[in-house]
């Protein structure tokens, strides 16, 4: 694009008619200009759609709960490690506890199908008994003897054993839990975390960065000595020690952090810790280089504040090494957070993360391969889709790099 | 680009193809995967069960215990009794001592055809028991009091215990060191602290084969990678079979059947895989016919969860009983360890001669819903509108907590959690690093639930620092004991302090089975199973018998063959 | 410069002598002391051996005063002795600080060979095919979660295709056979963890080069360079790459201060004996020499190229000028 010459600009222009050139020369908000530029990055649009996609998933991660009718933490250890696409029956256990919530809901319809069992004999025990006599039957042959009733009372109790029967996506995991819906609410910690901590970190990157670089001096000095101590201090003890901290003890956190979210925000303030430092040093790398070029001269000349430079001046400068950044960091934090439970530092369970999943699968790499697949899988495509995102937003703001 | 990918990894495959399964590995060289790390084999000191698994080849001591729980001689020429009249029982200042006979065999060497000698168990005994030396638990030694070496026969002596105890001739990790190599180390650096240990042979000059006694001595030695056995050309018993053996560091168990096999080791110890893995593997290797034998052997070690008897709700005897008959233990074992593991009735392991399964005397919890609810009603704690009991408007919720990264147990924390949501009870889980588990949240008495953990003990030992109400830990006894839960119970303590000094093996079990019924009928802690010992062999490999304690199978790697 | 370099130096060994001290008192702050951790293992040690030990490690000291018992033995040269292992840190650490810098320099200098050649081809045409290939390859290569591809690798090359050993650092009981010998038997254990270190430094190497590339190459300067009628790569190395160092001296001198600190998982799957393990090890066991010798190295290391980048600046772009 810059090969062309200005003779053809000129060319083209001319060709032009008079409400077309008007058209061109009304100027273009900002946003539309971006927006243009970002559409014709294909994969950078992949990306975003993707990660809509993903987001969306998080948000609706309980929608779809309902929807599917499948309990994250439901378990059923007779049936683990299955393949995907295959159908369970649920534990016995579960099926007596349902069938007795059943009765105790129920009563007249339990009644009037236990009289009915018995009468026709389809069970030889009690009436008492006689519903959960059928629960230890094969849920398509307990269907089919209370279809065979043809009671109205029956209809709920069939819908009941209809839910014995569980389709599994994407298989179960090592307690029988489907696969499918873990890997949505674990899309929602992963993600969650993951764009939490990259922006935090970035922001507090940012700060730090430029206040150093542009100072420079004594600032510079104590501010980068900060940052490299922080990026040497060796992470395992720090990690340790916020592990031995009880968060739901200190008084202003009380009302937000209890005993099954702790381990997540410790995630957060974790990861915030150990990665803005790099980002700090990337902006003051690019703020010192600035410092010096003619345009901050001027504006300096020109009297502006120390602020004004700083925020209209230079960090238009810096934003595109920052979305690089910001865009890498949120794949960086959702690895970090699965190595973090490889120390038995990550998000506790029952509680589904893509990191967990993944780490708590690879040592069964062998056994079953897709319960480390998927999860990395997703990992794989959430990090590959946030660093399109990046490329692609990046090329859209820069203002040098606008094509037109 | 991703075409010559492509056409790179068939080139791959067209070679992989031409290459021969692994060989099954023969009496020329065995190399054994281990997954935990081991340190300077320094018998004194040494603590790390990665170490004592490898040490039992090269070194013996005066007894042992066998796979079958029996304990039989390997230095000594017997076993002293009072029966006998080898060992009695003296006074000395009022109190009750012991003093018993121990007789080398003849044939006994070191590795330098130097003899073992009295004279090198009195050089252990002092070094152990310096101060300088830092020997983790000292009692073992200085539960020997004194020995005596016969003036006629320098493999003839006598030990004089501290106490009258019925266990004093157990001394299976009472190793001798080398008198002419260690002690001129011991003399010069002894007034320096932690000089000796720094200075020993065992660490400056490892390969040296006078340290050793046993049928193997170390050739090579890597920290951290592996070390390599040749056989002992002066081992006092039957010349071991295999030439050369090599236990190889594989530090992440996800990569140890990789391993295997790639025939960059031939077999997998007790310190390998993981249940879940090794179960796995079993039915694999079944499928696919590969030459390996996996073994499962039920091992002495607990795994509980304690129960913090002091937490207001877990006060109520009725709750902790409900908390016991709410989870289904053997639906767990079928299913998640495949009856490979066996369910826990109290602390004392089937292994053990002490052990009962008698209704008369301890109380079964078998699963029953039924049952609990029961019990928690009579408690006060009445079922909510959200499936959860409430007492006071108090929700039933309690923490538990186990070691974060442990695989096995969180699989059955979160199991048990789920069991206990039926029955309304709450479980939060709050997992921490092992270190900061064992380190604080237990020895300092932190946690305020339930805690899922193990005890690794050894047939027929007593279980005074697990329940002994002096062994709670506290600021005042500097947080030392296992008592965890904080049981008190007069006649456990009565019982345990009688336990020791009990000579007659009847009178010593019925004294264990007094503790195991109250321990049952009052349940400060949940049973939950006894772990087994896992390993992989390969099918060629015959005489190995895994022993399920901490005198490991490589006592008898002599016999081991792989004809 | 060599007063800004001087005083760098002195600033950075305050700075070392300071995060020594914290990551001792980290230590400290740790739940748990070694011997805490041992009696969680043996029930059988009594209060007794607690207060015996203790007072024999000296952790009955304040920290302030083991951390200077600690440093006047390091000032004297004596490195001290791991509790875990019971061996001197030196012989402990010296073979395994040795291969931890021969596979992280070599998977370094691999990455960089071919990221930032890379990285400069995609910036140069930017939305061409190359380019695609180019990022798909970057962003899959950060994207592979590390012991997972560490993983897939073994399986695939080791027990799928056996041709090269699945884990290790050298044949056991071959290391006495000749220069070239040994060499090619390290070789051959190197190239896994070297080939799975490298596929992820590559793609963030080649993202940064590109990224910067492209932004250097929108400059006026360079349109004036190409209207001046100079050769395309004089352009392009003279006037775009050199500006485009800034950042990448940044990045590089971030990967070359952990040459020494070893990476946990990569060594952990292949088994490899490096510093990496070790150190994790140490801290979580607490065996304090160990991990304290590995903090100031890595400590120094990043500290030191810091400082490193920094001095480059100056050379990479004349505008940054040191007082």
């Amino acid at each position: 694009m810059s090969e062309m010459t200005m003779n053809e600009v000129e060319i083209e222009t001319n060709q032009l008619s008079s409400k077309d050139r008007a058209e061109l020369e009304k100027a273009q908000p900002m946003w539309k200009m971006v927006l243009t530029q970002f559409m014709d990055h294909k994969l950078a649009v992949t990306g975003a759609v993707i990660i809509t996609i993903f987001m969306l998933i998080a948000i609706f991660a309980g929608t779809i709960q309902s929807i599917t009718d499948i309990d994250p933490d439901a378990q059923n250890v007779g049936n683990r490690y299955l393949a995907p696409l295959t159908t369970a029956q649920v534990g016995q256990d579960v099926r007596e506890t349902e069938i007795e919530r059943f009765i105790t809901e129920n009563p007249e319809a339990a009644d009037a199908v236990q009289k009915a069992l018995v009468t026709k004999e389809i069970v030889a025990v009690a009436e008492a008994d006689a519903i959960y006599e059928l629960g230890a039957k094969e849920t398509t042959e307990a269907i089919s003897a209370l279809q065979s009733l043809s009671l109205k009372e029956a209809a709920g109790l069939i819908s009941l054993f209809k839910s014995f029967e569980t389709f599994h996506l994407f298989g179960t995991d090592e307690l029988g839990r489907d696969v499918f819906i873990r890997l949505v609410y674990g899309t929602r910690v992963s993600m969650g975390v993951g764009v939490l901590v990259a922006i935090a970190s970035a922001l507090i990157g940012l700060l730090i960065g430029s206040i150093a670089g542009f100072y420079g001096g004594l600032v510079d000095t104590v501010l980068m000595r900060v940052t490299d101590a922080l990026l040497s201090l060796p992470h395992i003890p720090v990690l340790i020690v916020i592990a031995a901290i009880d968060m739901s003890k200190i008084p202003w956190l009380k009302a937000i952090i209890s005993t099954s979210n702790e381990s997540i925000f410790k995630m957060i303030i974790i990861l915030c810790l150990f990665s803005w430092m790099s980002v700090a040093r990337l902006v003051r790398g690019s703020i010192l280089s600035i410092r010096e070029r003619e345009f901050v001269l001027a504006a300096r000349t020109l009297g502006a504040k120390d602020s004004t430079i700083i925020v209209r001046h230079m960090f238009p400068n810096v934003i595109a090494p920052m979305l690089v950044a910001i865009t890498l960091g949120v794949g960086e934090s959702i690895l970090f957070e699965a190595a973090l439970s490889f120390l038995g530092l990550g998000i506790m369970p029952p509680t589904p993360s893509w990191g967990n999943m993944l780490n708590n699968a690879q040592e069964l790499i062998y056994q079953a391969p897709f319960l480390a697949i998927l999860p990395g899988l997703l990992i794989f495509l959430t990090t590959v889709s946030f660093n399109y995102l990046g490329d692609g937003l990046q090329d859209a703001i820069d203002p040098k790099a606008i094509r037109r | 680009m991703l075409k010559k990918f492509a056409k790179g990894l068939c080139l791959v495959a067209g070679l992989g193809l031409s290459i021969q399964a692994v060989a099954a590995p023969t009496n020329a060289e065995l190399k054994i995967g281990i997954s935990q790390e081991f340190e300077t084999m320094n018998p004194l000191i040494m603590s790390m069960s990665a170490s004592a698994y490898m040490y039992r080849m090269v070194g013996r001591s005066l007894v042992v215990l066998t796979p079958e729980g029996k304990w039989v001689t390997q230095l000594a020429k017997e076993i002293p009794s009072l029966e006998k009249g080898t060992a009695k029982i003296i006074e000395e200042g009022g109190k009750k001592k012991i003093v018993a006979n121990w007789e080398i065999i003849e044939s006994a060497k070191w590795g330098d055809g130097k003899p073992v000698i009295c004279q090198d168990f009195i050089t252990s005994h002092t070094i152990a028991t310096s101060p300088t030396v830092s020997v983790g638990e000292k009692e073992q030694w200085t539960q020997v009091e004194k020995i005596d070496i016969d003036p006629k026969n320098p493999k003839k002596c006598t030990f004089k215990y501290e106490k009258a105890k019925w266990d004093f001739f157990t001394l299976a990790q009472f190793f001798p060191v080398p008198t002419h190599l260690e002690k001129p180390v011991f003399d010069k650096y002894s007034k320096q602290k932690e000089g000796y240990e720094k200075n020993s042979n065992y660490v400056r000059n490892p390969t040296n084969p006078g340290l050793y006694n046993g049928p193997y001595v170390i050739s090579d030695v890597k920290l951290g990678s592996h070390v390599t056995f040749a056989p002992n050309p002066n081992f006092y018993g039957k010349q071991p079979n295999i030439k050369k053996v090599i236990v190889k560091l594989i530090p992440n168990t996800g990569t140890m059947e990789a391993n295997l096999r790639s025939g960059t080791i031939d077999m997998i110890s007790t310190l390998g895989l993981d249940l879940d893995q090794a179960l796995a593997f079993d039915k694999k290797a079944k499928a696919e016919k590969l030459a390996f034998d996996t073994h499962f052997v039920p091992s002495v070690t607990y795994e509980h969860i304690d129960l913090r008897l002091d937490n207001p709700i877990l006060k109520d005897v009725n709750v902790r009983k409900a908390l016991l008959y709410s989870i289904n233990r053997e639906d767990l074992v079928k299913a998640l360890f495949e009856n490979k593991q066996q369910v826990a009735l109290h602390n004392v392991s089937p292994k053990d001669p002490w052990f009962t399964a008698d209704p008369k005397i301890i109380t079964v919890y078998r699963y029953s819903k039924r049952e609990a609810g029961k019990l928690l009603d009579a408690a006060g704690w009445t079922m909510g509108k959200d499936g959860y009991r409430y007492k006071d408007g108090k929700k039933l919720s309690v923490v538990f907590q186990t070691t974060a990264g442990n695989k096995t147990r969180e699989l059955v924390q979160v199991y048990l959690q789920n069991q206990w949501k039926q029955a309304g009870i709450e479980v939060l889980i709050k997992n921490e690093p092992a270190r900061v588990f064992f380190g604080d949240t237990m020895s300092k008495r932190k946690f305020d639930g339930l805690a899922l953990f193990a005890w690794v003990s050894s047939p027929e030992n007593s279980p005074r620092s697990t329940v002994y109400s002096k062994a709670i830990p506290n600021n005042s006894n500097g947080w030392s004991g296992q008592n965890y839960h904080g049981w008190t119970n007069a006649t456990v303590d009565k019982n345990l302090e009688a336990l020791d000094l009990e000579f007659n093996a009847k009178k010593r079990a019925d004294l264990v089975h007094e503790i195991l019924k109250l321990y049952t009928a009052e349940v400060p802690v949940l049973p939950l199973y006894y772990r087994s010992d896992i390993s992989v062999t390969p099918k060629n490999l015959k005489n190995y018998k895994m022993a399920g304690h901490q005198f490991y199978e490589t006592n008898n790697i002599e016999d081991w063959n792989l004809n | 410069m060599t007063t800004f370099i001087t005083r760098r130096i002195l600033q950075t060994l305050a700075v070392i002598v300071i995060l020594s001290y914290v990551c001792f008192y980290l230590m400290s702050l740790m739940p748990g002391d070694p011997v805490d951790m041992m009696v969680a293992s043996n029930p059988k040690i009594t209060a007794e051996d607690v207060a015996r030990l203790k007072s024999l490690y000296g952790l009955d000291q304040p920290v302030y005063k083991r951390y200077a018992s600690w440093m006047g033995s390091i000032l004297q040269g004596d490195l001290g002795y791991s509790r875990t292992y019971r061996v001197p840190v030196q012989e402990l650490m010296g073979p395994r600080l040795w291969n931890t810098f021969l596979l992280s320099a070599i998977s370094l200098i691999l990455s960089i060979a071919i990221a930032v050649p890379l990285g400069v081809l995609s910036a140069l045409k930017p939305g061409s095919r190359t380019d695609y290939v180019v990022n798909l390859f970057s962003f899959g290569g950060i994207s592979i979660p590390s012991f997972w591809l560490a993983i897939v690798l073994i399986i695939l090359f080791a027990v799928k295709f056996p041709l090269l050993p699945a884990g290790g650092t050298q044949t056991i009981g071959a290391e006495n056979m000749g220069f070239w010998a040994d060499l090619k038997d390290r070789s051959i254990y190197l190239i896994l963890p070297v080939l799975s270190l490298s596929i992820q430094q590559i793609g963030r190497f080649s993202r940064y080069t590109r990224s910067t590339m492209l932004e250097a190459m929108r400059n006026d300067f360079i349109r004036t360079a190409r209207a001046k009628g100079l050769s395309r790569s004089t352009v392009i190395w003279q006037h775009g790459f050199r500006n485009a160092l800034i950042p990448l001296i940044t990045i590089l001198a971030l990967s070359f201060s952990g040459l020494f600190s070893g990476a946990i998982l990569t060594e952990t799957v292949f088994a490899y004996q490096g510093v990496g393990k070790l150190v994790y090890d140490s801290i979580i066991g607490n065996d304090y020499n160990v991990a304290m010798i590995s903090f100031v190295i890595s400590v120094s290391m990043v500290l030191l190229m810091n400082l490193v980048a920094d001095i480059l600046y100056g050379f990479a772009d004349p505008r940054i000028s040191y007082q």
